[in-house]
């Protein structure tokens, strides 16, 4: 009975964080490997781009109106290539300069995004929808085709994930950990989430609602400037097209980590909870032997394994029917 | 009692129509003018070869945008239509290999496709604010499930090769004939397609159905309308239309390979958007599809012919979408929704 309360308490973390349990224990007897030292690091290193695209997508979602940013893979795209045919190929490698300008590039996209939301007053899904088209377009206009260097210092904090626990890939995941938990202990996050679940609400009540969705969308952009430098310490290059899956990939995790599309709900925890278990769901199905069939094994799985997430979500939870 | 409802419903009815009729009209002008544009800066755009492949891709994209419309119309998406178009392009030459005959493989493939999206739509019904994801969880499903399949004593993975029958490719091959004439038959289907859709919209009980459900549901169920029902139909139909894209996209082709849907995850959505549908539901309609679908398939041709790369052309088509939007679907300021 009081393990039953328990897991009512979760609410809407209750299903991620079975899932992960299921899919950890599955991994302890498939491939004992992963619990090595360097087996956690190149897991948190591959998942890493995965979270902070959720983590981006969290505070957009949050705001309401149904804000799925559809554009942010293309976004992630296209601070890579930037990074590495802007920067890196004319010299600029200081860290301050590349991780400052994926930052304040990504956060200027939303920032753009939320102005058009805000006051040509489009839905922003179609607003995101037209941001997929034009950044992927622009990114292979930047960069043919993959290619390029990072910088010695990025790569080394690939090589070094690939090798440990603790390693700057994990301290960056760590300080937006705790850069979400401050911003939840702010007026702005009850705000947001005011906005999110009822903006009329909200904006009767005295809130600027423009000024919370043009923050919410600017911290969702630094976020995306984090995936951006995770993403080219993985790869070590510019790639224009494949950032690009990370959209589907995002919205995804963002689900399996137990959000709601509708706005209101959402955090750093189930993202984290959502990336993980793309992350594990991958590595696990990799170490079946299904030979030519594996990709498409993967996508199946893939599949299943959500909708049955989002089903389950509407049994355990009873807020999700309504939302 | 008739007369009270008449009154109170004629003011609603002539504003929406109003507004129906201004996208409809800013479509067609923007139609007008992007031919015009294409004649006067691409040489060879008036031409009756030039003509013919801007319809056939258009009849593609427009028998593939249905589904679309139709979920749009209740406030939903469907993203399931690429993979579900992928695999239907696929399936019926693998079925065709194995020794079904043609008809009956495309009956099946039909049906499956019915079933699919009844499925989706079932699935989706009670969490119609996460719709968008359980679709794209249903499309992933049936892509890897239909590779599986076709993989399965094969040596090729993703592609699959069959003889084609004739009359399929003739369908929607570039150089097919209808009765003679030189234009692939799949362009009259599309047309005749088009009229019953849109005639069935305003005349059914159905379409009439969408339209009020997507306008309020809680009037809808007032009217006794099965919110279950639609839903899980519409999504059915989207099924059907995807398996039939893709279906038709193999003769078009003549091989089957299952990224020939990728394209349409997001034109479907930009098609509807910019004939004028509304995608929280309850206004537009396939007609305004049938425009958007235009326009965006001749401007897609006039940036070929003007010698731009795919790249680019995604581009414009992205820029272009928001002052489209913006012309006839901007929302009303919070102060003015309260």
């Amino acid at each position: 009975m009081t393990a039953a309360k328990a897991f009512q308490k979760l609410g809407s973390l209750a299903v991620p964080l079975t899932l992960v349990v299921v899919l950890l224990a599955i991994a302890a007897v498939r491939s004992p490997n992963l619990f090595t030292p360097s087996g956690i690091g190149n897991g948190i290193l591959v998942a890493a781009p995965l979270f902070f695209a959720t983590m981006a997508l969290t505070p957009i979602v949050m705001s309401g109106r149904g804000a799925v940013d559809l554009s942010i893979g293309p976004l992630i795209g296209f601070l890579n290539v930037t990074l590495i045919t802007w920067l890196s190929a004319r010299g600029i490698t200081h860290p301050v300069l590349f991780i400052g300008w994926a930052l304040f590039a990504g956060a200027l996209w939303q920032v753009l995004l939320a102005l058009i939301v805000i006051y040509v007053r489009i839905a922003p899904i179609i607003v995101s929808l037209s941001g997929y088209l034009v950044l992927s377009g622009v990114n292979l206009m930047i960069m043919s085709r993959p290619g390029g260097v990072a910088p010695d210092w990025l790569m080394n904090w690939g090589a070094a994930s690939a090798a440990q626990v603790i390693s700057p890939i994990f301290l960056l995941a760590l300080v937006a950990f705790v850069a979400w938990v401050a911003i939840t202990r702010t007026g702005f996050h009850r705000q947001l989430r005011m906005v999110g679940s009822d903006e009329r609400m909200a904006y009767t009540a005295g809130i600027n609602v423009d000024l919370v969705r043009l923050i919410a969308f600017a911290i969702g952009g630094m976020f995306a400037g984090l995936a951006a430098l995770s993403y080219t310490a993985l790869i070590a290059s510019g790639d224009p097209t494949q950032g690009s899956t990370y959209t589907l990939q995002a919205v995804t995790a963002l689900v399996l980590g137990g959000a709601s599309l509708s706005g209101g709900r959402g955090g750093a925890i189930g993202a984290a909870l959502g990336a993980v278990n793309m992350f594990l769901i991958n590595y696990l199905l990799g170490t079946f032997n299904f030979g030519s069939l594996s990709g498409y094994v993967t996508q199946m799985a893939f599949g299943a394994i959500l909708a049955c997430s989002l089903l389950v979500n509407l049994f355990t939870s009873p807020s999700a029917s309504k939302a | 009692m008739d007369k009270t409802a008449d009154t109170t419903l004629s003011p609603g009815r002539s504003a929406a129509g109003i507004r129906v009729q201004r996208s409809l009209a800013i479509g067609a002008g923007l139609l007008a003018v992007l031919a015009v544009a294409g004649a006067v800066l691409v040489p060879g755009f008036v031409s009756m070869q030039n003509a013919r492949s801007i319809l056939l891709l258009a009849s593609f994209l427009g028998i593939a945008s249905l589904g679309q419309t139709l979920c749009a119309l209740l406030g939903a998406l469907d993203l399931s239509i690429p993979f579900v178009i992928g695999s239907a392009n696929i399936l019926l030459p693998s079925l065709l290999v194995s020794g079904l005959p043609p008809a009956v493989a495309i009956a099946l493939i039909l049906l499956l496709g019915a079933l699919v999206g009844a499925v989706n739509g079932l699935m989706s019904f009670r969490i119609q604010g996460q719709a968008l994801i359980m679709s794209l969880a249903v499309g992933f499903a049936v892509v890897g499930a239909t590779q599986i399949y076709t993989t399965l004593g094969s040596i090729y993975a993703g592609t699959v090769f069959a003889t084609i029958p004739d009359w399929l490719r003739n369908l929607a091959a570039f150089n097919g004939t209808t009765l003679g004439i030189p234009m692939p038959p799949v362009i009259l289907i599309w047309a005749i397609l088009a009229a019953v859709v849109i005639l069935a919209m305003h005349r059914t009980w159905f379409g009439r159905g969408i339209y009020a459900l997507g306008g309020s549901r809680v009037a809808a169920a007032r009217l006794q309308i099965s919110e279950r029902k639609l839903w899980v139909a519409v999504h059915a139909i989207s099924g059907v239309a995807s398996v039939s894209a893709g279906m038709l996209l193999l003769g078009f082709s003549g091989g089957g390979f299952v990224g020939v849907g990728d394209p349409y995850l997001f034109t479907t959505v930009a098609a509807v958007v910019i004939g004028g549908t509304s995608l929280l539901g309850g206004a537009g309609g396939y007609g305004a599809t049938v425009l958007g679908v235009l326009v965006l398939t001749v401007l897609t041709s006039i940036l070929v012919g003007l010698g731009l790369s795919f790249a680019s052309q995604q581009a414009v088509v992205g820029l272009l979408i928001i002052p489209m939007v913006a012309i006839y679907a901007r929302a009303p300021h919070i102060r003015n929704q309260i």
